[in-house]
């Protein structure tokens, strides 16, 4: 057991790793005497390690505490052997079923970022193929119950992958709704036709797009891109692609900017969602940058609210309960088409509410649960009334109406397309890497990275201790530690079978 | 057919246009879809006459009765049909929306039954049928405008019915559910799968079968039936 200072006092033990060998340890998870909370733990080859949680106890313990909905996963491919979390496939212990499947299609990239968070390679690059494709889509479809949500596609960089298209078209005939492309946006903003015909396939973008700074640009992604990202979104504009920005998030380098961030996010009528991620120190760069630019989840909400000038705030955020509740934050916003500030969900429906609607998919769907917290809402709104409820009031109607037009029968596509449209979201997304990894979290991870066998290994599994022992991203891959001190079982958890 | 352009209007155009009647309808709104409605009545055996106006409008439903009695001699069939689908929670219904239905569904049916009555009271023969809605039969989530409306259709069948069936003038209703083309079509899945469990029949009714039924109660063959509703649920 790790020795305590007087002043600390542990909230919860779990297993991470050593961020030399990767071996599993124990790890207390402390509140310290300023109230913030460190991972302490220790690796008999490498000695005492610690690192920060989170700056709020209290936070962290009243988020951890959030109870998630978990679903099993519908099948285990990997039996429990050396323990959590070198076991993945899923594994017996895992509890979450994937709602967010992430295909790596390339191991190639044009880019070589000093934040990247995964192993990379470009000479002898991999480019997974059709039929592995079509192998992962029939897993996917066979697991999920034949209703797929959403499948990304990442790399390396996608676009670069030569049958990227053929993917999306393959992924969008599998009757997947949205099908994202986690790209860097070079591609696509110097050839338009590509921009085109991703939008008549239906695809959409996730653009990385870090910082408005040049110096911060240099820093985060290794050149100066902005042009390039203005240029990317003018086009993804122009043809109509939904549109997702992810700006990740560092300490001291762009945290300053994510009012801005978000305000621009907020003025581009094609951009859905902006999906912020904490920096993570893993992977070919991302291991050796710098760690003072480490920030949590907390941070990031208060640098929001902060930056926002109180647009959002820190408590218009709920976690997902799709995943650990110190993984995700979610805040919805509804939009003003006449320029009014957007308005959060959380300003007209109770949190708890949001939260029950987002309870079986990791994106808002106008679900039944969804439309009985919208109509409560609504009454609430016009029997109370309130600052904003006026205006609430008229831009809800105005969503009804547009989705419902007197007038004719839209497609129930379209007409979720048209509420898409209405509304943003910001997705606060914090990563795992060697140093805070929580075997708790994993176990509860709903973002997996999907093979042609059917097998899936959990994001943040994946970016620490898997894709650096693959053939396909490495010239010379690491090969597997001793696999020590796995978690092998779990507290029993409440778990939802199918 | 008032509202003749898509949906359950243009079906029983064109079961109308099949059966051999001379058609003609009325539309608000959208030109194309008026147009395509056209050639799909014509393509049944009917060229039919378009009109373009709000039902609601006096001398839009004057001009377009006075066009077709000069036209034809005379209207044996008026179907009352227009009438907008507007999804509202009461707290969301200003009384512009209010009114909008109603005066859509009631009093464009009142305008067009007035101004059709003098040529069949003369004739001593017609049929009118309200097109109403299982809203105003079952106790259903359904928006209240909507629901009031289609319950004063009934109200207004039944009185009219008392009032000219000493003419042989038959005046009838029929109250679709959950049919395979409008409201479903836009209802969030759950919704749809939710009337579907309480419905034996256990699917959305067709606008053809609605169309066939209606065809029989304007026509000859129904000789006694007035002041009836038959309501299309599937036995919800």
């Amino acid at each position: 057991m790790l020795a305590l200072e007087s002043e600390e006092r542990v909230l919860h033990q779990t297993t991470s790793l050593c961020r030399v060998c990767k071996n599993a340890v124990p790890a207390n998870v402390v509140a310290n005497a300023a109230g913030e909370v460190w991972m302490q733990k220790a690796c008999d080859d490498h000695g005492p390690q610690a690192v920060r949680l989170s700056t709020s106890a209290e936070w962290y313990q009243r988020t951890r505490a959030i109870q998630q909905r978990r679903v099993a996963p519908p099948a285990v491919r990997h039996e429990v052997d050396h323990g959590c979390p070198f076991d993945c496939g899923p594994c017996a212990n895992h509890t979450q079923k994937i709602r967010l499947p992430v295909v790596t299609i390339t191991s190639a990239c044009n880019l070589d970022c000093p934040i990247c968070y995964v192993h990379n390679k470009n000479d002898d690059a991999f480019h997974m193929g059709v039929e592995s494709f079509g192998q992962v889509l029939e897993h996917l479809a066979r697991d999920q119950g034949g209703e797929l949500d959403i499948v990304n596609l990442t790399g390396g960089e996608p676009t670069v992958h030569p049958h990227f298209l053929d993917f999306l078209a393959m992924a969008r005939q599998a009757g997947v709704h949205r099908v994202t492309i986690c790209t860097n946006g070079i591609r696509l903003a110097k050839d338009e036709r590509l921009v085109q015909r991703v939008a008549e396939l239906g695809g959409r973008v996730a653009l990385s797009f870090d910082s408005f700074e040049r110096d911060a640009d240099e820093m985060l992604q290794g050149a100066r891109l902005l042009d390039i990202k203005l240029r990317c979104l003018e086009l993804l504009q122009k043809y109509g692609v939904d549109t997702t920005l992810i700006p990740v998030m560092t300490r001291g380098v762009n945290d300053h900017e994510i009012g801005k961030i978000l305000a621009f996010a907020f003025e581009q009528p094609n951009v859905r969602h902006i999906e912020v991620h904490t920096m993570t120190f893993t992977g070919q760069s991302g291991a050796t940058f710098p760690r003072s630019g480490r920030i949590s989840m907390l941070e990031v909400l208060e640098r929001i609210e902060q930056t926002t000038e109180g647009l959002l705030r820190v408590d218009d955020f709920v976690a997902s309960p799709c995943a650990h509740p110190l993984c995700y934050q979610i805040a919805y916003l509804l939009v003003d088409p006449e320029g009014g500030a957007p308005i959060p969900f959380t300003r007209f429906m109770p949190a708890a509410e949001l939260y029950a609607a987002l309870s079986d998919r990791l994106y808002l769907e106008p679900t039944a649960k969804l439309e009985q917290s919208m109509r409560e809402s609504i009454d609430r709104l016009w029997a109370y009334g309130g600052a904003e409820a006026e205006r609430t009031l008229g831009l809800l109607k105005r969503l009804l109406g547009l989705m419902f037009p007197c007038d004719r029968a839209l497609p129930s596509g379209e007409a979720l397309r048209i509420a898409e449209q209405a509304v943003k979201a910001v997705y606060v997304h914090s990563h795992m890497d060697e140093e805070t990894f929580d075997t708790e979290r994993a176990a509860d991870c709903c973002d997996s990275n999907c093979y042609a066998d059917g097998s899936s290994i959990p994001v943040c599994n994946y970016n620490v201790l898997y894709r650096e022992k693959e053939q396909h991203f490495n010239l010379t891959p690491r090969r597997w530690n001793g696999r020590k001190g796995g978690q092998r079982s779990f507290p029993s958890l409440p778990i939802v079978t199918g | 057919m008032t509202g003749g352009s898509r949906g359950l209007g243009l079906a029983i155009c064109r079961a109308f246009a099949e059966a051999g009647a001379k058609v003609a309808f009325t539309f608000s709104k959208n030109v194309e879809d008026a147009a395509a409605a056209q050639r799909l009545v014509a393509g049944a055996g009917s060229d039919p006459l378009v009109f373009h106006g709000s039902v609601s409008d006096a001398q839009h439903v004057q001009a377009t009765v006075a066009q077709l009695s000069e036209a034809w001699g005379g209207i044996d069939v008026l179907v009352n049909n227009a009438g907008p689908t507007q999804i509202l929670p009461v707290a969301l219904l200003e009384e512009a929306d209010w009114d909008a239905v109603m005066n859509t569904n009631v009093k464009g049916a009142y305008l067009f039954s007035r101004a059709v009555l003098k040529s069949m009271i003369r004739a001593r023969r017609g049929h009118i049928l309200n097109v109403g809605s299982f809203a105003s039969e079952r106790i259903v989530e359904a928006p209240i405008h909507y629901a009031a409306a289609k319950s004063a259709l009934r109200g207004m069948t039944e009185a009219l019915a008392r009032e000219v069936g000493r003419y042989d003038i038959k005046v009838n209703l029929i109250a679709p559910g959950l049919l395979d083309v409008g409201l479903a079509k836009i209802l969030p899945r759950h919704r749809v799968d939710e009337y579907l469990a309480q419905c034996p029949m256990g699917r959305l009714g067709t606008v053809e079968e609605v169309a066939r039924s209606v065809v029989f109660l304007v026509s000859d063959e129904n000789s006694f039936m007035t002041g009836a509703k038959l309501v299309f649920d599937g036995g919800l």
